[in-house]
């Protein structure tokens, strides 16, 4: 009897007031806590390997020894490398082969070097290829 | 006197039952527009270089660590060559450019030694590479 009555003041509805500031709350919560960072980068299709016989001539190349900078066999920096890449104007170059720029480095080169070179490339118009030593004799 | 009639307080229920609902479909929405970093337990620090776009994230990223640890969408890979096989099994069906690009993020001090057998077997699997780094501007 005792149970009966205080059934008839339980309320049958859901206390649904505070759902819209828990989800708004939530709401906040993953607004503040995602990072809307972009990555930044460039875009190069690096050619699959092919073994060439012979080295083929008039193709720029960037050279990466002990974490050097060299171009065509000449010490510089990234800058100069920049300058130098971009006076060949091989954006302007329509046959994707005379565009290219080989880019070989030793087993020490550090990626921070490896990375603005081919980015170098990349800004200049070029299509990098890698170059890579090929234990029967050829290049790669 | 009107004025003064007018002035007698009203009381004004705003509808709020639905305000929960709204802020769950808003909830819903973020969740499935939102695109979840696969390889945020990855640690490294990117490389810094000029002239640098913004780049399109994608579905497939692969990454090498400080720790010299190679991911393949945030799962840890053995070598460079199950990069190949993990990449092109990937991109099989995708006939866009967009499917068939692979972010590369790589740590700065990496030696080429170990990062550059990873770049030769994403371009062997016939993938376009998005190289991620910093822009030093």
């Amino acid at each position: 009897m005792r149970k009966h009555k205080k059934s008839k003041f339980r309320s049958d509805k859901l206390p649904v007031e505070a759902f819209s500031d828990i989800a708004f709350l939530l709401i906040i919560f993953f607004i503040l806590v995602t990072s809307l960072t972009k990555h930044q980068g460039f875009l190069t299709e690096i050619p699959a390997g092919q073994k060439s016989e012979e080295k083929q001539d008039k193709i720029p190349s960037v050279n990466i020894k002990d974490n050097i900078l060299l171009f065509e066999g000449n010490g510089v920096t990234i800058d100069e490398l920049r300058s130098k890449l971009f006076e060949l104007k091989l954006g302007e170059k329509e046959n994707d082969q005379k565009r290219m720029v080989t880019l070989e480095a030793t087993g020490q080169a550090s990626y921070q070097n490896y990375f603005a070179s081919m980015a170098a490339i990349d800004a200049a118009g070029g299509i990098v290829t890698i170059v890579k030593e090929d234990t029967s004799g050829g290049d790669k | 006197m009107s004025r003064r009639r007018g002035s007698k307080k009203r009381v004004v229920d705003v509808p709020v039952a639905s305000m929960g609902d709204i802020a769950f479909l808003l909830i819903i929405f973020f969740m499935v527009c939102s695109n979840f970093m696969k390889e945020s337990a990855v640690k490294l620090d990117p490389p810094t270089a000029k002239d640098l776009e913004t780049i399109k994230e994608t579905q497939v990223s692969v990454a090498i660590s400080k720790d010299e640890e190679i991911f393949l969408n945030g799962q840890v890979v053995p070598d460079a060559e199950a990069i190949e096989w993990g990449v092109a099994a990937l991109i099989k069906d995708k006939a866009s450019q967009e499917g068939r690009t692979v972010v590369f993020k790589c740590h700065n001090e990496i030696d080429k030694a170990f990062f550059e057998p990873v770049l030769e077997s994403i371009s062997k699997a016939g993938a376009l590479i998005n190289a991620s780094g910093k822009d030093e501007e």
